[in-house]
C-alpha cells in the first residue's frame, strides 16, 4: 500500500478500534501517531524521487471511484499535521493539567488526522466537501470535551461551519450542473466565464472563507478556540483552518479565469491587510489570555491571505510559496503559544492575561517558548516567520508602485508585535509571592519549547527550503 | 417552463428562506431547522440537475445521497448539543 494511503488509514482504523471497544487508550494513539508520521515522511521521500502520483482508490476510475493525488505540497502538508498531531498527542497524555487525558479526545484526534490526510489528498470538489463536513463534525466534538462551559461557543460554530458546507455543496451543485465534472484538474480545462459558474465559484469562495475564518467572517473564531481544551485549541488553530484555506487556494489558482482572479485577488489582499489591523487590535484589549492567542490567529490568516490575494491579482505562482510558508510557521508557532499560554493558566490559576505578571520568574520555560512563537509570528529573523515574509516582501520592495502592500504587512508587524509584547512586558513585572506548593510541569513546558524551536529552526535551512519550495511544481 | 426549472427555482428558494432564517433566528432550534430547510434546497437544486438527462445522471443522485447522510448525522449533532446545555445548568 502506498505510504500515503497509511497515513490516512492508520488513524482512521485506529479511531474506529478506540470507538468500538470503548477504549481511551492514549499509548496505543502515540503509537499511531509515530507511525502516521513515519509513513507521512515515506509520502515525502517518494514524492521527491518519483515525481506526482495519482493514486486510486480499490482501482475504480473516476467519477465513482475516490481519486488522490499526492503532490510535493500535499507530501509536505501530510507530514507537517503528522508533526503536529504526535507532539500535541504526547502532551495531551503527558501534561498534568491536560484536560483530555481521560476523554474522548483519543479517538476524536485520530479522526481528525484521517479527514485533514484526506483532504490534503483529494482533488475533486465532492469530496473536499466530505472531509470539510467531517473536519468541522469533528472539530466541535473536540471543543465540548471542556465541559458545558463551552456549549454555546461549540453550537455557534457548529451551526456556521453547517451553513458554510452547504453554501459550498450549492456551488458544487451548480458547477457539476454545467460541465458535468468534478476532479479540478479536468475542471481546468473549461473556461469559468458563464454568469452560473462565477456565481458557483464565490459561493464556494463564501463557504470556505466562514470555515477557514478569514475577515470578516472571522467572529466565531476567538469564543471556539478560546473555550476548548489547551490541547484540542493548538489542533483548531494550528491544522483545522488550513483545510478550507488549501482548497482556497486550489479553486482560484487552479479554475478561476485570470480577469476573475484579479479582481478578487484585490479583494482577498485587502481582506487580508483588514484582518491583520483588526486580529491585532483585537488581540491587543482582550483580557483573556487564549482569547488573545485566538485573535492572534485571526491576524496570522490575514497574512496568509494577503499572499493569497496578491498571488492572484498579479498573477505569480511565486507566491504560493510564501502562502504555505506562513502557514507552516504560523501552525507551529502557534501550537507553541496555546500549549504555553494553556500550561500558563493552568499552573498560575487564571484565565486572564493579568495572571501573567511576573512569569519569567514563576514559569520561565512556559514564558521562554511563547515569547519565542510571538517572535516568529512578529517575524522577527531569524525565524520560520521571518522567512515566509521575506519571501511575501521581496517582489513587494522590487517595484515602487508595491510599497503600499509593503506599507500594509509593516502595519500588520505592528499590530502583532503590540499584543505580543503586551504580554512580555508584563511577564517581566515583579511576581507576587508565590505560595507554598507552587510547582511547575517541567516537561511540559519543554513540549510547548520544542515546536517554537523548531519554527526557528527553519531559519537554518532557509536556503535549502527556499530553492526547494521555489522548484517544486505547483 | 420546463419543469426542471421550476424545481429548480425552487430549490433555490428554499436555500435562501434557510440562509435568511439561519441569520435572523435567535433560538437553535430553529436555526437547526433553517439549516435542514438550506439542505433540503441544496439537495433539490441537485435533483434537478440531475434530471435533465435522461436517464438521470447517477452521479448527482449519489451525491445526493452522501449528502443526506452527512446532513442528518449533523443534524443530530446539533439537537444533541443544542438540548444538553440547560439541564446541565440547572443542576
Amino acid at each position: 500500500m502506498n505510504a500515503a494511503l497509511l497515513v490516512l488509514v492508520l488513524p482512521l482504523s485506529c479511531a474506529l478500534w478506540l470507538l468500538l471497544l470503548h477504549r481511551r487508550a492514549a499509548w496505543l494513539v502515540l503509537l499511531v501517531n509515530t507511525l502516521t508520521l513515519l509513513a507521512a515522511l515515506q509520502a515525502l521521500r517518494s514524492v521527491l524521487q518519483q515525481g506526482s502520483q495519482h493514486l486510486q482508490l480499490g482501482g475504480w476510475d473516476s467519477p465513482l471511484g475516490i481519486g488522490f493525488s499526492l503532490t510535493p505540497l500535499s507530501a509536505l502538508l501530510l507530514v507537517f499535521s503528522a508533526l503536529l498531531h504526535l507532539l500535541v498527542s504526547v502532551y495531551a497524555a503527558r501534561s498534568r493539567h491536560s484536560q483530555t487525558r481521560d476523554s474522548d479526545f483519543w479517538p476524536l484526534s485520530c479522526l481528525l488526522q484521517a479527514s485533514l490526510a484526506a483532504l490534503w489528498l483529494s482533488t475533486d470538489l465532492f469530496n473536499w466537501y466530505v472531509t470539510l463536513e467531517l473536519l468541522g463534525l469533528v472539530a466541535v466534538a473536540l471543543i465540548i470535551i471542556a465541559g458545558p462551559r463551552a456549549h454555546a461557543a461549540a453550537l455557534r460554530y457548529l451551526l456556521l461551519s453547517l451553513a458554510a458546507s452547504l453554501c459550498y455543496l450549492l456551488g458544487v451543485a451548480l458547477i457539476y450542473g454545467e460541465f458535468g465534472v468534478l476532479d479540478i484538474a479536468r475542471l481546468g480545462e473549461y473556461p469559468f466565464d458563464s454568469r452560473s459558474s462565477r456565481v458557483a465559484l464565490w459561493l464556494m469562495t463564501l463557504g470556505l472563507m466562514l470555515k477557514a475564518a478569514l475577515w470578516p467572517l472571522h467572529q466565531w473564531l476567538p469564543a471556539a478556540h478560546a473555550s476548548a481544551p489547551t490541547s484540542v485549541s493548538a489542533l483548531l488553530s494550528a491544522l483545522v483552518v488550513k483545510g478550507p484555506l488549501f482548497i482556497l487556494w486550489m479553486l482560484w489558482s487552479r479554475l478561476a479565469p485570470a480577469d476573475a482572479a484579479q479582481q478578487a485577488g484585490l479583494l482577498f489582499a485587502l481582506a487580508g491587510v483588514a484582518a491583520l489591523l483588526a486580529g491585532g487590535w483585537a488581540a491587543m484589549r482582550t483580557p483573556w489570555l487564549k482569547t488573545l492567542v485566538a485573535y492572534s490567529t485571526v491576524a496570522q490568516l490575514g497574512y496568509a491571505l494577503l499572499a493569497l490575494g496578491l498571488l492572484l491579482h498579479w498573477q505569480d505562482p511565486g507566491l504560493s510559496v510564501a502562502l504555505w510558508l506562513f502557514v507552516l510557521a504560523h501552525g507551529l508557532a502557534k501550537v507553541s503559544m496555546f500549549l504555553a499560554a494553556g500550561e500558563m493558566q493552568a499552573t498560575l490559576g487564571s484565565r486572564r492575561v493579568l495572571a501573567l505578571k511576573g512569569a519569567t520568574q514563576t514559569m520561565p520555560l512556559a514564558m521562554f517558548a511563547f515569547t519565542l512563537a510571538g517572535a516568529s509570528l512578529i517575524g522577527l529573523p531569524p525565524s520560520g516567520g521571518f522567512l515566509a515574509k521575506w519571501v511575501l516582501l521581496m517582489p513587494l520592495l522590487a517595484e515602487p508602485q508595491h510599497w503600499p502592500w509593503a506599507l500594509a504587512v509593516l502595519l500588520g508587524t505592528l499590530a502583532s508585535a503590540a499584543y505580543v509584547f503586551r504580554v512580555v512586558v508584563l511577564s517581566f513585572d515583579r511576581a507576587e509571592p508565590i505560595p507554598a506548593g507552587f510547582s511547575t510541569d517541567r516537561f511540559a513546558q519543554w513540549l510547548a519549547m520544542l515546536p517554537a524551536l523548531v519554527v526557528w529552526g527553519l531559519a537554518l535551512i532557509a536556503e535549502p527550503l527556499l530553492r526547494w519550495l521555489q522548484e517544486v511544481p505547483w | 417552463m420546463s419543469q426542471t426549472a421550476l424545481y429548480l427555482i425552487a430549490g433555490l428558494a428554499l436555500w435562501l428562506i434557510g440562509l435568511h432564517g439561519l441569520i435572523v433566528q435567535h433560538y437553535a432550534l430553529r436555526r437547526i431547522i433553517a439549516l435542514n430547510i438550506m439542505g433540503s434546497g441544496c439537495f433539490m437544486v441537485m435533483v434537478a440537475l440531475a434530471s435533465r438527462v435522461q436517464p438521470p445522471d447517477p452521479v448527482l443522485q449519489a451525491l445526493v445521497v452522501t449528502g443526506l447522510v452527512v446532513a442528518a448525522s449533523a443534524s443530530a449533532f446539533a439537537l444533541r448539543l443544542a438540548s444538553s446545555g440547560k439541564p446541565e445548568q440547572d443542576e
